[in-house]
């Protein structure tokens, strides 16, 4: 069994997590300028590596929230976990939200 | 919460009935929310994942902006509506979950043996001490775990799934004397 480190509630066992798959795939910006080789490519395609991937999981059965896991697939070595939007993410989720959230208000 | 010093032989099996529970979400960096939900509850929210607050009601982290508040089920109407107003210019949300949760109170000196049974987490006091609390599984259900004191554990737990948690409690406690005192 996996012990996976929840950002949040630190390590658990796997049982409590659900897999969400690769992480850091992107809806295109405009689908209807993409091919349809283009579009079968994001909705099916994935990269699928041996050695590190980056995958989302959530931790289902505690605080429910999405999170980044780098795993090695071939020795299912958990090198790392992250909240998603943090520095380790690549992706400014977390400033974005806080801006929308700033305009609701 | 702890009625006794010494804990009590065995292990102990109650439902907590007449309880209700509210599910809080807020966003905790917003300074003004949390400090106007603090000033209703008359407690501190608990900031730090996996914690919970115990005065006039328990309040348990759940996330990092969601809380449970577990309060007598007279009050939760009145709270419920206390806090929307309290909050009523934020980004925020009060839900009453009351008719969804069933509390379990589980204690006795053999308590933690008979949790440890079906449950991942270190239950013992060095990793799981008073005042901590964990979603986690118990069996084959989701619980919220909360350790009141080392003898004394608080389970919160989704109505649909009391029956069979309590089947699987009753019989995990057999070996240990269990009783099931009414509350």
């Amino acid at each position: 069994m996996l012990l996976i480190e929840c950002p949040w509630c630190g390590p658990r066992a796997e049982t409590e997590f659900s897999y969400g798959g690769e992480a850091g795939i992107e809806r295109p910006a405009d689908p209807y300028a993409l091919s349809d080789a283009e579009w079968a490519d994001y909705l099916f395609f994935r990269s699928n590596p041996r050695g590190a991937h980056r995958e989302l999981w959530n931790h289902a059965q505690g605080c429910r929230r999405w999170f980044g896991v780098e795993r090695d697939t071939v020795s299912y070595r958990i090198e790392k976990s992250y909240r998603l939007g943090s520095a380790g993410s690549g992706r400014p989720a977390a400033a974005q939200i806080e801006a929308s959230e700033e305009k609701r208000r | 919460m702890s009625e006794t010093s010494s804990p009590l032989p065995g292990v102990e099996i109650s439902v907590r009935s007449g309880r209700g529970f509210l599910n809080l979400r807020l966003n905790p960096r917003r300074g003004q929310a949390l400090e106007a939900a603090e000033r209703i509850l008359g407690q501190p929210v608990p900031p730090a994942a996996n914690t919970f607050t115990a005065g006039e009601h328990e309040i348990y982290w759940l996330g990092p902006d969601e809380w449970l508040i577990a309060t007598a089920a007279e009050r939760v109407l009145s709270l419920g509506s206390e806090l929307a107003e309290g909050l009523a210019g934020f980004h925020s949300a009060v839900n009453d979950v009351s008719g969804g949760h069933v509390e379990l109170l589980v204690s006795g000196v053999d308590a933690r043996t008979v949790l440890t049974k079906g449950c991942t987490l270190d239950l013992h006091p060095r990793e799981f001490a008073p005042g901590q609390c964990a979603q986690t599984g118990l069996g084959r259900a989701a619980v919220l775990l909360a350790a009141g004191d080392p003898s004394i554990y608080t389970i919160v737990v989704r109505r649909s799934v009391s029956d069979y948690l309590c089947s699987w409690l009753a019989n995990a406690a057999r070996p240990h004397g269990a009783r099931f005192p009414a509350r």
